[in-house]
């Protein structure tokens, strides 16, 4: 089974993507499973808005779109009460982005969300980039203060801080990389191959609608792997994550 | 096609940015496989450490297919001869240009010592392509800053600022007559987004080749291929792939 562990539904700032236009990628691919978060605007500030959206998406999706939820932190107890009311919707996961919500990933305002995700049980997806409040290392110690939830580092620190990618994962062994953008001859192979960190560790992405999802499922279809591990990567770990 | 953006791999330095090592025989090899007829290769081993014997290598790597291979040499701004080297690499040594990478050579684009190894890289019609998209030292608010500098030297922004600056290097190539942009490593939407709004002229294309585990360079041949899912057109493919870098390579000459 394939399952994409990211995906935003909606419009951005340069890109949109609808729930008929991914089903049809996804039947394309032969992908089965994609988790939907709500797009740029929804992410940073309507979370009400994204969250029906994307729990409308799934529920007409007959199992094949799994929601995300979202709130801004710097809302306080309403965004904790925005993911609970998410959860009651269908939620299975919390989405966040530091750089489109504005907060910094050590300053303690997510920490009450992260309280949420952990009662729910849900795994949480950050993003990760080369700003300076969504690098991969603050990200694993933010991971080490919740040791039951799984984190997934949303594009591994694509590009320059692919290189904290395997630090971060080794400091956090509740920290999952993902997939999306990083070639399987120069990135992911370094990361397979470390004994601490290995394929079980990474979950593929497409990050839709800001790629091109057939060159992002192509590159870890290509990748050297046992089949094994390519399903756990390809599925088989965020399956388990999600319960 | 040219590649604009491909570097050699790394024969003196301990370099983590790895790879597998490869002779040129290979990497033209590896260009037939990806579509590609002319490639502009960078250093390597000078982003770590800038010395002329880096330099010789380069030239001795791209001289083994002249038709195929344009190379771009590197200093670091703090040596006092590195003007004398630009004018070596550019004159003795047959190089193109200039490749700078601020954050791993460790030096600002405001300092004044790249003042005159800029002026030596004008004076022999040398292009300078540098890294950008990466804060602190790499931004191309900071790129431009040179460029403007010297405004007879073509400057350009060798990864179209990667993910998290990139409508900054498009805002800056638009206002910024001799800043050029590579799409190297830059998300799809943001390339598409760049073709659409930059100077039709101005936008090149490169695959980051020569950093692979295997000779193949297989994640490059796959950014060639990816270009067929950006949604562009065939008249921004072209002028990215073929026209642009033609006519900024036969400049000044």
């Amino acid at each position: 089974m394939i399952v994409d562990a990211h995906v935003r539904l909606g419009w951005g700032r340069e890109v949109e993507l609808s729930a008929w236009r991914l089903i049809g990628t996804m039947d394309e691919l032969g992908i089965d499973k994609a988790l939907v978060a709500p797009g740029e605007r929804c992410l940073a500030y309507d979370n009400r808005e994204g969250n029906e959206l994307v729990s409308r998406a799934a529920a007409a999706s007959g199992g094949r779109l799994i929601p995300y939820a979202v709130a801004n932190p710097w809302r306080g107890p309403d965004a904790v009460d925005e993911l609970r009311r998410a959860r009651d919707g269908g939620a299975r996961a919390l989405a966040v982005d530091s750089v489109l919500q504005g907060f910094d990933l050590l300053d303690g305002l997510i920490d009450p969300l992260l309280e949420v995700a952990a009662e729910a049980g849900w795994p949480v997806y950050v993003r990760t980039g080369t700003p300076p409040s969504a690098l991969p290392m603050p990200l694993a110690s933010l991971a080490r203060r919740y040791p039951q939830t799984p984190f997934i580092m949303g594009r591994s620190g694509a590009t320059d801080f692919w290189i904290d990618a395997a630090p971060a994962l080794r400091y956090a062994p509740n920290l999952y990389g993902d997939t999306c953008y990083a070639p399987w001859d120069t990135v992911l192979n370094e990361l397979g191959r470390d004994p601490e960190i290995g394929p079980s560790r990474l979950v593929f992405s497409t990050d839709a609608p800001y790629t091109v999802p057939a060159a992002e499922l192509r590159r870890v279809q290509d990748w050297p792997l046992d089949e094994h591990a390519r399903g756990e990567v390809l599925g088989g770990t965020l399956l388990r994550l999600l319960g | 096609m040219i590649d604009f953006h491909t570097h050699t791999p790394s024969w003196r330095t301990k370099s983590w940015l790895g790879g597998v090592p490869f002779g040129a025989d290979e990497f033209v090899a590896f260009m037939d496989s990806a579509g590609i007829e002319h490639a502009l290769v960078l250093s390597h081993d000078g982003l770590f450490d800038a010395t002329p014997e880096t330099n010789d290598d380069l030239a001795a790597f791209v001289a083994r297919h002249p038709d195929r291979l344009t190379g771009f040499g590197t200093v670091h701004p703090r040596k006092p001869d590195a003007a004398d080297e630009v004018d070596r690499m550019l004159g003795r040594l047959g190089l193109r240009g200039l490749k700078l990478h601020p954050w791993l050579q460790g030096f600002s684009m405001h300092e004044l010592a790249l003042d005159p190894i800029c002026e030596a890289l004008a004076a022999r019609g040398g292009i300078l392509l540098s890294h950008d998209g990466t804060p602190p030292y790499s931004t191309a608010g900071q790129i431009a800053a040179l460029a403007r500098r010297h405004p007879t030297l073509p400057v350009v922004l060798g990864h179209g600022g990667l993910h998290d600056t990139w409508r900054e290097s498009l805002a800056l190539t638009v206002e910024t007559d001799n800043l050029y942009l590579c799409i190297c490593g830059t998300p799809p939407y943001a390339a598409r987004e760049i073709l659409a709004r930059a100077p039709g002229h101005k936008v090149l294309f490169g695959t980051d080749a020569g950093l692979s585990d295997r000779k193949s360079q297989d994640y490059a041949v796959a950014r060639v291929a990816e270009i067929d899912g950006w949604g562009i057109t065939d008249a921004q493919r072209r002028a990215m792939l073929v026209d642009n870098p033609r006519a900024l390579l036969a400049a000044d000459r």
